[in-house]
């Protein structure tokens, strides 16, 4: 019996031919572009966290304090709300890190008088502080600690980044809607041009007492079918686009965004794609049959 | 099998009453040949309707195969309809199917068991003498052997009902006479047949009993 009903739909997309054709162009467009924002963004968003991850806020102390007072000092600040973890940075550490960056012209350190470098305390934010505000409060509170001197770091520009990702985000789905709203719609004439050519098929199936779903389950699959077909077509582009541009563009994205490598769709991402593009055209299918039968 | 009491169907078109079954009553035993006749416009295939529930009467009880049809569910009517055969003055052949596929269409689409559907589609084409054109398509075939095919759908199921309106309708007298004999080989085998004809020879030369109608009323019931 299903061998049957798909035959049937695979009958009726052959009668549709270029509207069927075209409706699954769309639908390869529209989800080719849902699917490519999407990627774009969720790469985006994989910056945007390591970079949240990488906000520190460094506050420069006046001088060394005694190693006794370090562990109360990192106690102190560790409380406060708003901090995850907080290390200190002595000044024979911070000379040794300066040493490790200049590399072989390290030896122009050794030519200093004295260590010019000041102690530190590296504050790791916690998640919930790596906002502009959240960020400006935690600023201020270490600020005036009496053994602060001087206090660096924002989180204004991840915040800039990630609404960049978000806008980005928006005019993806925009795109991909109206591209989808579309490729319902021509699946629908595509489909109201089927049940035209089948209305010989549909009298015969009712005058011989076919049950109800077998005369509009073929139809259902039809746009079913081309909503599959174009999520597959758009799968594959975006397959094929992501194994070329990816390699390119990885040296790149790492120097920059600090991504080492451009994530494609999980397999749970996979089904949701050709879920939806099956969805689309059933979705078609299933309107052009309720126009036709109120 | 089928028993119509004062059965009256009124057709509305906008504001204006057609009336074209007037009070019709009349039983058809199990196996019975029936020939409606009457003139075009009499109600024959008004009352054809009724009986297959294309259609419900505007008063009155029609009851087939032990179904009251006017107080049948809408959800039953698919399974009554697969105990009765309907063919037309034309053949309502698929034109992109062979004559074989269009029988086995049906089979299909009722869900036989694949194994089965050759067997029984030829079974039915046997019957009509239509085996040999089994795969011409229906613009191959001549309008005696497209009413065959039809009638080959029609019975591959084997139904105990068989309908037939206006079946010669289109047809020369000699491939009337070959639709004819067909039926009455199927009849033969305990198929009820209803048979209605405008074509009053044909009604007098089958010799079965025979239902006149004249403005929706049975005026004749002899035979
Ligand atoms: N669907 C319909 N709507 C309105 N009037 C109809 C309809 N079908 C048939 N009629 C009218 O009912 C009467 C009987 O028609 P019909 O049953 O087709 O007769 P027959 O088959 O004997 O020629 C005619 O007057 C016809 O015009
Ligand atoms: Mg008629």
């Amino acid at each position: 019996m299903l061998g049957f009903l798909v035959g049937e739909a695979l009958r009726d997309l052959r009668r549709a031919g270029r509207v069927a054709v075209s409706a699954v162009v769309l639908i390869t467009l529209s989800l080719a572009a849902l699917g490519g924002f999407w990627l774009v963004s969720s790469n985006l968003g994989h910056a945007v966290a390591k970079w949240r991850d990488r906000v520190r806020i460094v506050v420069y102390l006046k001088r060394e304090p005694p190693g006794g007072d370090v562990a109360a000092l990192l106690e102190r600040v560790r409380v406060m709300p708003g901090v995850a973890g907080v290390v200190f940075i002595g000044k024979a550490d911070a000379l040794r890190a300066l040493k490790q960056v200049l590399g072989k012209d390290a030896g122009v350190v050794d030519q200093l008088p004295v260590n010019p470098l000041p102690a530190s305390l590296e504050v790791t934010p916690s998640a919930a502080a790596v906002t502009p505000e959240g960020a400006r409060e935690l600023l201020a509170r270490l600020a005036v600690l009496p053994e602060a001197d001087d206090v660096a770091g924002s989180a204004d520009w991840v915040e800039r980044f990630s609404h960049w990702q978000r806008l980005l985000t928006t005019i993806g789905l925009g795109v991909g809607f109206v591209l989808a709203a579309a490729s319902i719609l021509t699946v629908t004439t595509a489909t109201t041009l089927i049940l035209h050519a089948r209305r010989h098929e549909t009298e015969i199936m009712r005058l011989v007492g076919a049950s109800e779903w077998t005369i509009r389950l073929p139809v259902l699959l039809q746009g079913m079918m081309q909503g599959l077909a174009g999520a597959i077509l758009a799968l594959g582009a975006l397959v094929v686009t992501h194994s070329v541009v990816a390699p390119r563009l990885e040296p790149l994205v790492s120097l920059t965004l600090g991504l080492s490598q451009l994530v494609f769709f999980t397999p749970v991402g996979v089904v949701a794609l050709l879920g939806a593009g099956t969805l689309l055209g059933g979705l078609g299918g299933w309107l052009a049959r309720a126009a036709r039968e109120p | 099998m089928i028993e119509l009491h004062r059965v009256s169907k009124v057709y509305s078109v906008g504001p204006v009453k057609v009336p074209a079954l007037r009070e019709v009553s009349f039983r058809i035993g199990k196996g019975e040949f029936v020939v409606l006749t009457g003139a075009s416009g009499a109600g024959k295939t008004t009352l054809l309707r009724l009986l297959y529930r294309d259609d419900l009467p505007s008063e009155g009880d029609v009851e087939v195969l032990g179904y009251g049809l006017v107080q049948m569910r809408r959800s039953q009517v698919a399974a009554f309809r697969r105990s009765i055969g309907v063919v037309f003055q034309d053949a309502k052949l698929l034109p992109v199917r062979t004559v074989y596929e269009n029988v086995a269409f049906v089979l299909r689409v009722l869900g036989t068991p694949r194994r089965d559907i050759t067997a029984r589609a030829f079974d039915a084409l046997r019957a009509v003498g239509l085996s040999a054109r089994a795969q011409a398509y229906p613009a191959q075939l001549s309008q005696g052997e497209a009413q065959r095919a039809a009638l080959a759908r029609a019975i591959v199921r084997r139904p105990p009902l068989l309908l037939a309106d206006e079946p010669t309708g289109n047809l020369d007298e000699a491939m009337a006479g070959e639709i004819v004999d067909v039926l009455k080989d199927i009849g033969a085998g305990g198929t009820t047949i209803v048979l209605a004809t405008h074509q009053a020879r044909l009604a007098v030369a089958l010799r079965r009993r025979t239902l006149t109608l004249e403005g929706g009323r049975i005026v004749k019931d002899e035979g």
